[in-house]
Parts: C-alpha cells; structure tokens; sequence
C-alpha cells in the first residue's frame, strides 16, 4: 500500500515535522484561539462512494467538523449556499452527476470556491497531473494511506492556504492593487538576493501634490478614482521596465525599475491624466529618483534618498522631477541633525536673540527708538547655523514655535532689565511666524509675558509677515484683532518682497509698515525701485501709519529716504544685529544726545 | 463476523483496522454495507450487455471502496475488471463471476 508514496519521507518524520512546524508556527495563534473559542474548521467531503466518506470522515473528525456530499453537484450547491466558509475540499474524480475534474474547472470561476484548497482522492496515479493542473493543491490516493499522513497533509495544507490567503491580502494594497510598502521592499530585497546579474535600477518616488484637494472637492470616491487611475498608468507604463509598484502612502506611488535617463515623459502622462479629473490648477503630478542605486544601500534608503530628491521640489511649481546627489543627502542629514540639537541648543543657551536699534529720522539728530529682536545660533560643533538655514525649516516642522517663545521671553526680559539699568523703555519687536498664528495660545502666552515683567503692550511689538496672509488670512486677521485689541503694535514685516496686496492692507489693521531691504538696496541705482520706494511711503501715509526701511547701509540711502519723509531706519548704517551687552552702548549714547538735546533746550 | 473471519476470507485486517484508525465497530460497519453496494449489479449487467463504459464506473468506484477496506481478493478481482474496462476491453468472465462470488461469501460472513 506504500508504494504509491515511495518518493516521500517516511510517515513518523512527515507526521512529526509537520506537529513540530505547527507548533513552531502557530501555536500561539490561529490554532489556539480556535481552540479555545470551540470553533471547529470545516472540511468537506465528496464521494460517491460511503465507504470511502465514513473513512475519510472517521480520520478526520477529531480534528474538523466534516461534511459530506455525494457527487460534485451536491458539493457546488453545499459550497454555494454556505455561510461559514470550508478550509478544505477532499475530492474523488469519478463520480455520477457531477465529476471532479468539473468540480476543479468550476471552482476556478467561483468566488466561493477559488479560495478553498481541494485535495483529489483517487486510485487513478494517471490523473494527478490533470488534477494539479486544474488547480487540485494534492492529491491523496486510494486506498488510503495511513491515517496519520492524510490528517497531516490536510493539516499542512489548509495551513498553507491560510497563510497564503492572509499574505495575499496583506501584499497588495486594496485599493490600487499594488504593493503595500513592506511587502515591496521585501519582494525587491528578495528578488537581488536570488539574482546575481543585476542591471542598472532607479528608485523612483511619485507624488500627488495637492491629492487631498481631490477628496475635498469631489469626495473621497472620486480621489480613489484618481489613484486606481494613477496607479494603472504606472503600471503601463512600467511595464517593459522590471518594475515594481508600490501605493506608498495616500498620494504617495514607490516605483523601482531598470534605470531610464528621464522621467518628465512619465511625469506628464501621469499630470494629463489627472487634468482630465480635475481641473485644479494646484493639483501635480511631481517625481523624486534616486538613479543608478547603490545595490549596497539598504532599500527602505534608496526610497528615502528619492524622497530627498522631491523634497527640493515640492512646491516649485517650475520643476517636476529631482535627482538625488549626495549633496543633496548631506544637506538632509544636516537638516535632520539640527532638529535633532534645537531643543538642547535652547536649554543650553546656544541659542543667543541679539538686537538690531531702529533709530527715527525725522529730527535733526537721529534717535535710537527701539529694536528688533534677531536669532542667532551657535552650535558647539557646527558653528554659526544661519537663520536662512534653520527658520524655513523649523518652520515647515513647526518647531519654530519652541525658538520663537524663547525669543519672546528673552525680549521681554531683557526690556525690563534695561529699564531697571536705564530708566527708559526700549522696545522690542519679535517676529510671529507664520506658523505661530496657528497656535491658539499665543495671544495669552505674549499677554502673560507683559505680565510677568510689567511690560506696557507697547513695548513688545509684534512682526508679522506677509506670507502669513497669503497662507491663512482670516486666522492672521483674527490673531491680530485679538492682539490689538489686547494693545499689542503691529508690525508688517518684509513689505513688497512677497504676495504684497493693497487688498490686504485694506483688511489687515497694521501700526507700521517695514519696507523690505530689496528696495533700498537698489534704490540709488535703480529707478523703478526708487519709485517704489516713495510709493510705500505714500501708502503707509495714506494709512496713517509709520513706516520702516530696512538694509540701509549709507548715509546717502538715510538723506534719500529722509527727503521722502521715511520715519525709522533700520541697518547697517547704524549697526548689525548685536548681543545686548552691546546694545547697551546705544542706549547710553541715546541717553547722552537724550541730556544734550535738553540742555540745548534750557540754554534756549 | 469477526476478524478472524475476514481473514479467513484474506483481508488485510490490521491494515483495514489501521484506516479505520483502530475503530472495530466501524471496520464491520463498512464492511456490511459491501455487499449491497448498488455497483455489484451495475457491474453484472453492463458485463452482461458488453458496455464496457458502465462497467469500468462501477469496478472502479468498488475498487477505491474494497481497496480500502482491504478486503483483498475483491480488491484484486475488480482491480482487473477495472483494467480491462478501461481499456476497452470486457473482462474474462470468470473474473466478474469470481468477483461476485466472492460478494456472496462475504454477505455469508457479514450475516453469520
């Protein structure tokens, strides 16, 4: 009777293998919480012969609940009209009505079915490659071997089936149908391990900027339209290319394939793709790649070093697709390297606010009138950080709100500390991020701080920037009712540089108008500056409001912006930014033409 | 009917026991219902009429039954039958006739 297994192990190691890798395996698991909620795996069992059912059904009831059907018609309708699904079909061939080789061709086609492993119970050796081949997963021949054996093979393959069912819906994202991440960079890291050749291949990452606009405007149904429908072209147009696809993240597509020198083809096909579903002008189809990998970088950083790549472009409405350089990823690690320090660097004071004197023109001696507060940061190891290297990106993570409160509470105590030496009040103005706004505390926050050094409104001055009402402007709006309304000056920082609009000097109640230093630099050389400059004066005379120019360096810049009737000046003419053990000179000296001025006046 | 019984009759009975993982009562089960077994008669008459088609059905639908119940020599009996028919050929007659005396002995010893 054992002929008909001579090729495979002997029964005890098959038998006992099989205990041990299902105790390995899932022991804790599937198993056990079946056992313990009493639920019982079906098996069903077509024959035609009883015989052969009682047996069948005797070696294996320990273990299942087995249900039987004589003939293959009997079983499609049991499987058909079923609510708790079968883990196992055990199938004879010839049988009436119905045989089995119908029943393997019609289960192919069948929803319910197609998922169910069948093993054939046959006499016939000559039909097992026909029976593989319709999709019979084994094959267990009459007369029936050991008991012990066929309750294994049962086993083992419903434990197959299952694990593969749950990898299947675990591989592909539901959606798109392609890769999930994991199992993307899995199945890549597999593939290189068996392939010793390997070409040239890109990492490739797409995103849809602007994708939640999508879901927003026309719903979610039709945002995943658009993704099936991105999804689809990738993998068309991928498809000569050893690709594999991954549904990264929401508007996210992973993309790694044999290297091609340009991706703007695929780009565009993507972008028109997505113009036919909505005409947003903000929706884009954008591309970071990392080319010609290092096969010696894991994959989770080829993706990553991809990403970099986007990264320099995200937003640039001008480019569409980025090549990572190593220049590239240093400057990322640097990044992240200083996101890493901030929070050390406030507590251990290398974080430094140093002050820049704003002086008023408009008398005869120039008067030291208050002073901006700038950050400056001096890393133990790295240096001098530039602010135009750490603001944009503390403030694309949000952290600038930490550097921006330090700076905050710094100024107001040093207002109150030169008070307490001088016996005048310096204010200071301090930069509002854009991203301040966001925080629904900032207007107690400023307001406690008042308090805490027994500050006037007045002497913390707040400047905002016009990008900040590009981006939200009825929250900005909002912020800064409340803050005016609390007492606060409000300060428009960087005018003209950005999306300056009359409109929003119509709506945005502001103190003091800051002309942006672009101007004054080119306004002794350039004509239309200059007119611009005299332009911004008028408007913040129309408005009633004082204006500042910034970047001024010259006394002919001071004379020129004097005759135009300019009120503060802030520059280099009169000093850099500096720490304020030396801005202390400025107020004594302030204080002394403060004294000579009176003087002047007595001895009239 | 007893073991002893069946192996007079030249079954494999441990190896009949043995699928029947050790369930005496259900061996003689099974082996009761042999007799009866609608294909005995769907055998003799097709051997009857020389349809080889009906006759390779009902030989081998018995042989995966008898060859599991190790009831040997009627396993061996339509084992040939079942050849035959498959081939295309009527079996000897004899073998049809052994194979349902043999039907008849065991009926004997199911109702001893």
């Amino acid at each position: 009777m054992n002929e008909n297994n001579s090729n495979e192990a002997p029964v005890d190691e098959q038998v006992s293998r099989h205990r041990k890798r299902k105790h390995d395996k899932r022991g804790e698991t599937m198993d056990s919480f079946l056992k313990t909620s009493g639920l019982r795996r079906r098996v069903l069992v077509v024959d035609d012969e009883i015989i052969n059912r009682m047996l069948i059904g005797n070696m294996l009831e320990a273990e299942y609940d087995v249900v039987y059907a004589e003939n293959g018609r009997e079983a499609v309708e049991r499987l058909e009209n079923t609510k708790t699904g079968f883990s196992l079909i055990l199938l004879d061939l010839m049988m009436p009505e119905m045989n089995g080789f119908e029943v393997l061709d019609y289960a192919k086609h069948s929803e319910a079915l197609k998922n169910i492993p069948i093993i054939v119970m046959t006499s016939d050796k000559d039909a097992e490659v026909k029976s593989i081949k319709l999709g019979a997963v084994d094959f267990i021949t009459k007369p029936f071997h050991m008991p012990e054996v066929i309750l294994a093979r049962c086993e083992r393959v419903i434990e197959l089936s299952e694990d593969k069912n749950i990898i299947h819906s675990a591989e592909r994202d539901p959606l798109t149908g392609l890769y999930a991440k994991d199992f993307f960079f899995e199945y890549i890291k597999q593939v290189e391990q068996y392939n010793a050749s390997r070409q040239a291949m890109d990492a490739v990452v797409f995103t849809i900027e602007h994708f939640h606009l999508i879901n927003e405007v026309y719903g979610r149904e039709k945002g995943n339209d658009v993704l099936r429908t991105v999804a689809e072209l990738l993998v068309d147009l991928f498809k000569d290319s050893a690709a594999f696809a991954c549904h990264a993240e929401d508007d996210v597509f992973y993309i790694y394939c044999k290297h091609r020198e340009s991706y703007d083809d695929i780009v565009d096909v993507c972008q028109q793709s997505l113009e036919e579903h909505s005409r947003s002008p903000k929706i884009f189809v954008r591309a970071g790649v990392y080319p010609e990998v290092d096969p010696e970088v894991p994959v989770e950083t080829r993706f990553e070093r991809a990403k970099v790549a986007y990264t320099r472009i995200r937003g640039d409405y001008t480019q569409k697709v980025a090549f990572y350089s190593s220049e590239l990823y240093e400057k990322a690690i640097y990044h992240e390297r200083l996101i890493a320090d901030i929070e050390d660097a406030i507590e251990n004071g290398d974080i430094k606010v140093y002050y820049q004197p704003k002086y008023a023109i408009r008398g005869k001696t120039p008067r030291l009138r208050s002073a901006e507060a700038l950050v400056r940061w001096f890393h133990p190891e790295l240096g001098m950080i530039s602010p135009g290297d750490f603001i944009p990106l503390f403030e694309s993570n949000g952290l600038i709100q930490k550097v921006d409160n330090y700076i905050w509470e710094q100024a107001a105590a040093q207002i109150k500390a030169w008070r307490e030496t001088y016996g005048v009040t310096v204010p200071v103005s301090v930069n509002v991020s854009r991203i301040d706004i966001y925080d629904p505390d900032i207007e107690s926050f400023l307001a406690n701080l008042l308090t805490e050094n027994d500050l006037d409104p007045s002497d913390l001055m707040i400047e905002i920037t016009e990008s900040a009402y590009a981006e939200n402007a009825d929250r900005l709006i909002e912020v800064i009712n409340n803050l005016r309304g609390r007492g606060f000056l409000i300060e428009m920082d960087d005018f003209g540089s950005g999306y300056s609009s009359l409109n929003m000097l119509a709506t945005i109640p502001i103190d003091v108008l800051k002309m942006d230093m672009a101007f004054i630099r080119n306004m002794e050389s350039d004509d239309k500056s200059l007119r611009l400059v005299r332009l911004v004066i008028d408007i913040a005379k129309f408005l009633e409001v004082s204006v500042v120019a910034e970047g001024v360096e010259t006394k002919s810049q001071l004379d020129l912006l004097k005759g135009m009737g300019c009120d503060y000046i802030q520059g280099f003419y009169f000093s850099g930014p500096v720490p304020p053990e030396k801005f202390a000179a400025f107020i004594e000296a302030d204080l002394k033409v403060k004294q000579e001025e009176r003087g002047k006046t007595h001895d009239n | 009917m007893t073991i002893d019984d069946l192996k007079a009759f030249g079954a494999n009975t441990e190896e009949g026991l043995t699928r029947c993982f050790g369930n005496e009562g259900l061996f003689f089960k099974l082996i009761a219902t042999v007799p009866s077994d609608a294909n005995f008669d769907k055998l003799k008459a097709a051997a009857e009429t020389g349809d080889t088609g009906d006759m390779f059905e009902a030989a081998h639908a018995l042989k995966g039954a008898l060859g599991n119940l190790s009831l040997t020599p009627m396993y061996d009996a339509v084992s040939d039958i079942c050849e035959s028919a498959r081939a295309g050929n009527a079996p000897a007659p004899e073998k049809v006739k052994e194979l349902l005396d043999l039907r008849d002995r065991l009926n004997t010893i199911v109702n001893q």
